[in-house]
């Protein structure tokens, strides 16, 4: 008998399916993912090339010392916070320094890891399905910046941005909902 | 009797118009959907007649303008539109909310009913104005229990189409007869909205 693991939506498919059916259930990681895609294929083709190696490993190690914590971390405010900040930096359509994205996806990949690792810790399975939202982003990751990767047409240019926009709102919203009915 | 295609295209795109208002003729702004998640918050902005024509008035007044405004405004409408969203969660008044969401469908429906073309900044920071009155109601009427982020994207992103649909109303002024039509959009969201102001001030 399979154990439904807290935090997960069970498949029925057991944990694996489970962590690879979490990140389009548990959209604030999406987004995440989708948000520093746009910010790195708007970047240049070198970061977005490399995007889909490094968020799945950063996710593997922050998400492998989130389970390692005692209790669930509840940052709900900040990694929304944060959230929004990614998107508005995509929606701006301003080229950041381009040394400077790939550690700042990391870092934000591996803050968003440690909540889920920490949020899968101590439960069995927890590992196989850590693995499985990691292969989800693998996959979201490269097909997502194999697609929108530069050059872009000014359509395509204009259509990262409204992505960023529509990240940024929904942040937005999510964080007054937050504040508004504290967890 | 067979018309042309340009005009049978128009006639498809006038139809796809119509039916994106026809089923909505109520307050955006009056209930709240039970539950939540993503198909509450996508329903939300598409039912209420006094949202959907400001959104689709914000695509065409974006079409007539031209570049930049036709992305600039689609990008920052639902910015400033998810400012006010949080600050109508967050409890900050404004007065007024639902007479400015009705002045911004009178306002936009008569700019492009004019064709009046103001600085961009300027356009962009009339459409800001506006925007901060919707996403307050919006916002006000979040539901509780429901998972918020699911509904806000899917909120902002029935917002965003309905944007685009009033860009791809607004790029039939390139065809013959096109210009008039859109020009006609533009009165008939201006009746709208004042319809809608005449509600708000009763």
């Amino acid at each position: 008998m399979i154990i439904p693991l807290a935090h997960l939506t069970a498949t029925g498919f057991g944990p694996w399916a489970d962590g690879l059916a979490r990140l389009v259930l548990e959209p604030t990681e999406l987004l995440l993912v989708i948000g520093l895609v746009l910010l790195g294929v708007q970047t240049n083709r070198a970061v977005s090339d490399r995007l889909p190696v490094l968020l799945p490993l950063v996710w593997l190690l922050g998400g492998l010392i989130g389970m390692q914590l005692a209790s669930p971390l509840h940052w709900a405010v900040v990694r929304t916070a944060l959230l929004a900040a990614v998107g508005l930096l995509a929606a701006l359509g301003l080229r950041l320094w381009p040394p400077l994205v790939l550690p700042l996806a990391a870092g934000l990949a591996g803050l968003f890891a440690l909540v889920a690792g920490s949020a899968l810790g101590g439960h069995a399975g927890a590992l196989a399905a850590l693995l499985g939202e990691l292969i989800a982003i693998a996959v979201l990751t490269t097909l997502l910046a194999r697609a929108l990767a530069p050059p872009h047409a000014r359509w395509l240019a204009i259509g990262l941005r409204v992505g960023g926009s529509w990240i940024t709102a929904a942040a937005l919203l999510m964080l007054g909902w937050l504040l508004r009915h504290p967890q | 009797m067979s018309l042309p295609l340009r005009g049978r295209q128009l006639l498809l795109v006038a139809g796809a118009a119509a039916l994106a208002l026809a089923p909505a003729a109520a307050w955006a702004h009056a209930d709240a959907h039970p539950g939540g998640g993503f198909v509450a918050g996508f329903l939300h902005p598409i039912g209420g007649l006094d949202h959907v024509v400001a959104m689709v008035a914000v695509g065409l007044w974006g079409a007539v303008l031209g570049p930049p405004a036709i992305w600039v405004l689609p990008v920052a409408f639902p910015l400033v539109m998810a400012f006010g969203g949080l600050l109508g969660l967050l409890g900050v008044p404004i007065p007024g909310v639902e007479i400015g969401i009705a002045i911004s469908g009178l306002v936009m429906g008569l700019m492009v009913l004019c064709e009046l073309r103001p600085p961009p900044w300027l356009a962009a920071l009339m459409v800001c104005a506006f925007a901060v009155f919707h996403g307050h109601a919006h916002g006000a009427e979040l539901p509780a229990g429901s998972n918020a982020l699911l509904y806000s994207l899917a909120f902002v992103i029935a917002t965003g189409l309905l944007h685009l649909l009033g860009i791809a109303l607004g790029e039939t002024r390139r065809w013959p007869g096109g210009r008039r039509f859109v020009q006609g959009s533009g009165g008939v969201v201006a009746l709208v909205g004042l319809w809608f102001l005449e509600q708000a001030l009763r």
